[in-house]
């Protein structure tokens, strides 16, 4: 439509142009999703907000809460945990997901069909299911105590309650998630354009490092934001396989208010990790655009 | 090159691996994790179905799905119309409200839900969790429910509307069936998205309205009972019949991004 000629007198500029049937159109955009908006402020943003006032005003009004995490070694050292950790799950998950991601676009077939559904019942089965799993392979009478033993290990190292068991489980619990991304970022790329690189004289290797490896890097990133991120706010798996050595962040705000009754410390930290996670997707929204990370 | 392939091979028995073996564990006759199992017996599948322990979680968690799945897509499906269909003041903040509970650790929710709803009564209560999951849910239905929304053809529309349909005939016989497939997919999202929420259930669905993986988490914890193995097997063969179903019929699997 001509906005300049609906423009009134009195709006040189045109920039808010008058346009008598914009403000049904506004009405009916505002009662349709009035409802939503409503459920989520009260239902959601509201304990939100509850979390950080508690944070500072439980039972004073003080930041006594926030001097005593970052002031103390042992919760500092859970910070550094919960980072070490995020880290290390994030780059074996990348290391171990790339790979096959690749077998699984590049090759095809029935091989690539099969890995494409273990990985997708991986995604839909449980992550209890599989912390349970976790915790009879690595159990004293599971099958890899029984082969230490077998090949001599007397007596055989603890495998599970510990920071082991722990990377283990949150790579096998979150690995769906970085080949996923990656895979629907490789399936974009036009086979065609390695093709014409071959042709030009690129051997394969050439051909995937400087054609196919760049045109998949918005999915390893997509992967390595979705899985360092989950994995900051993990509870349920450290929790089980972890000792009391390992714990994440998560874990510990767990404690203090089930066996602590420390709400307002136990709020402190939650604000610290959610602003932690908040800026990591200020960054990959300024970066990479939010709305991309769960297309 | 063969020797990726057997490197992708190796990873996915890493992935498969541990989600197989609770089957044979839920067979096992031996009281605690060993494996393989020393014999094998139906029993604990017998005290799966017949202990109130475990049968009133199950039904909690089909009933609070349920539940969520309803009230999600009542909130959802107005909102994606007015978010695809229209640009208006706000529209961008409407966007970031709906999205934002995919972006907050559940932890952190689950300690503001517990300070909310406990004075108020709705921690040790099905109402409770059903709006924590509700919320939850809400992003993951509006992002499958506005993409379809954006592939949908108005042209549709406008050819029932000029061969003399009204808005409300047109919305139920045109719009609505080409719409279907999308919002019963968005519907089970939601449905597998509250029916799997543990963390925020462990704290406040308390006893009463105690859900199925929250009393796993509880058996895992404090008893190691055995029967956890059958509830693992009971899931994952749902799983293996819901991707063998998705293979048949799609040739492509179903999954989340």
């Amino acid at each position: 439509m001509n906005v300049t000629a609906a423009r009134p007198a009195d709006n040189p500029t045109g920039r808010k142009a008058f346009r008598p049937w914009r403000s049904r159109a506004n009405l009916s955009a505002w009662t349709l999703s009035a409802p939503a908006v409503l459920f989520i402020a009260v239902l959601f943003v509201y304990p939100l907000l509850d979390v950080v006032v508690i944070s500072f005003t439980d039972p004073t009004l003080s930041l006594v809460h926030y001097r005593e995490f970052f002031s103390s070694p042992l919760y500092s050292r859970v910070l550094g945990n919960t980072f070490w950790f995020a880290f290390m799950v994030t780059v074996i998950c990348l290391l171990l997901g790339y790979p096959l991601a690749y077998v699984i676009v590049r090759y095809g077939g029935t091989l690539g069909f099969a890995l494409l559904l273990v990985v997708a019942m991986s995604f839909w089965t449980s992550f209890l299911v599989r912390t349970y799993s976790w915790l009879v392979i690595l159990g004293s009478k599971g099958p890899v105590t029984k082969l230490l033993a077998w090949v001599g290990f007397d007596p055989v190292p603890q495998i599970l309650f510990n920071s082991f068991a722990t990377t283990l489980g949150m790579v096998h619990i979150l690995i769906p998630y970085m080949i996923l991304s990656i895979y629907a970022a490789m399936q974009k790329i036009d086979p065609n354009h390695l093709r014409a690189a071959a042709s030009l004289g690129a051997t394969p290797f050439q051909g995937f490092r400087t054609v196919f490896f760049p045109l998949s890097l918005p999915g390893v990133v997509n992967g390595c934001t979705l899985v360092f991120i989950i994995c900051l706010g993990f509870y349920v798996t450290p929790v089980l396989l972890g000792g009391p050595r390992d714990q994440m962040i998560a874990g510990l705000i767990g404690e203090q208010i089930e066996e602590l009754l420390e709400w307002g410390f136990a709020s402190a930290m939650a604000v610290v990790l959610l602003a932690t996670t908040m800026a990591l997707l200020a960054v990959y929204n300024r970066l990479v655009g939010l709305d991309k990370l769960w297309g | 090159m063969n020797l990726l392939r057997a490197i992708a091979i190796a990873i996915g028995a890493f992935i498969a691996a541990p989600m197989f073996i609770v089957i044979p564990m839920s067979l096992s006759d031996s009281p605690s994790f060993a494996f393989p199992p020393t014999g094998y017996w139906l029993g604990y599948y017998r005290a799966y179905f017949t202990n109130e322990l475990w049968t009133t979680p199950t039904i909690n968690s089909a009933i609070i799905a349920t539940a969520t799945m309803f009230v999600t897509m009542a909130l959802v499906v107005p909102a994606s119309f007015a978010l695809v269909r229209f640009r208006f003041p706000g529209r961008g903040l409407v966007n970031f409200l709906l999205m934002m509970p995919l972006m907050v650790p559940h932890i952190v929710l689950a300690l503001g839900y517990y300070a909310v709803f406990s004075p108020v009564g709705l921690t040790n209560n099905h109402i409770g969790v059903i709006i924590a999951h509700t919320c939850v849910s809400v992003p993951v239905a509006f992002l499958i429910v506005s993409a379809t929304l954006k592939g949908f053809d108005r042209n549709l529309e406008r050819a029932a509307m000029s061969s003399g349909a009204g808005p409300l005939r047109t919305f139920l016989h045109v719009t609505l069936p080409v719409l279907r497939p999308g919002f019963l997919v968005a519907s089970l999202f939601a449905f597998l998205h509250s029916f799997d929420e543990t963390v925020i259930a462990i704290f406040i669905a308390g006893r009463d309205a105690s859900t199925l993986p929250r009393k796993m988490y509880e058996s895992v914890r404090l008893e190691a009972d055995p029967v956890l193995a059958v509830v693992s097997s009971l899931l994952f063969t749902l799983v293996l019949i819901g991707t063998a179903i998705a293979a048949v019929t799609r040739k492509r699997p179903v999954h989340a991004t």
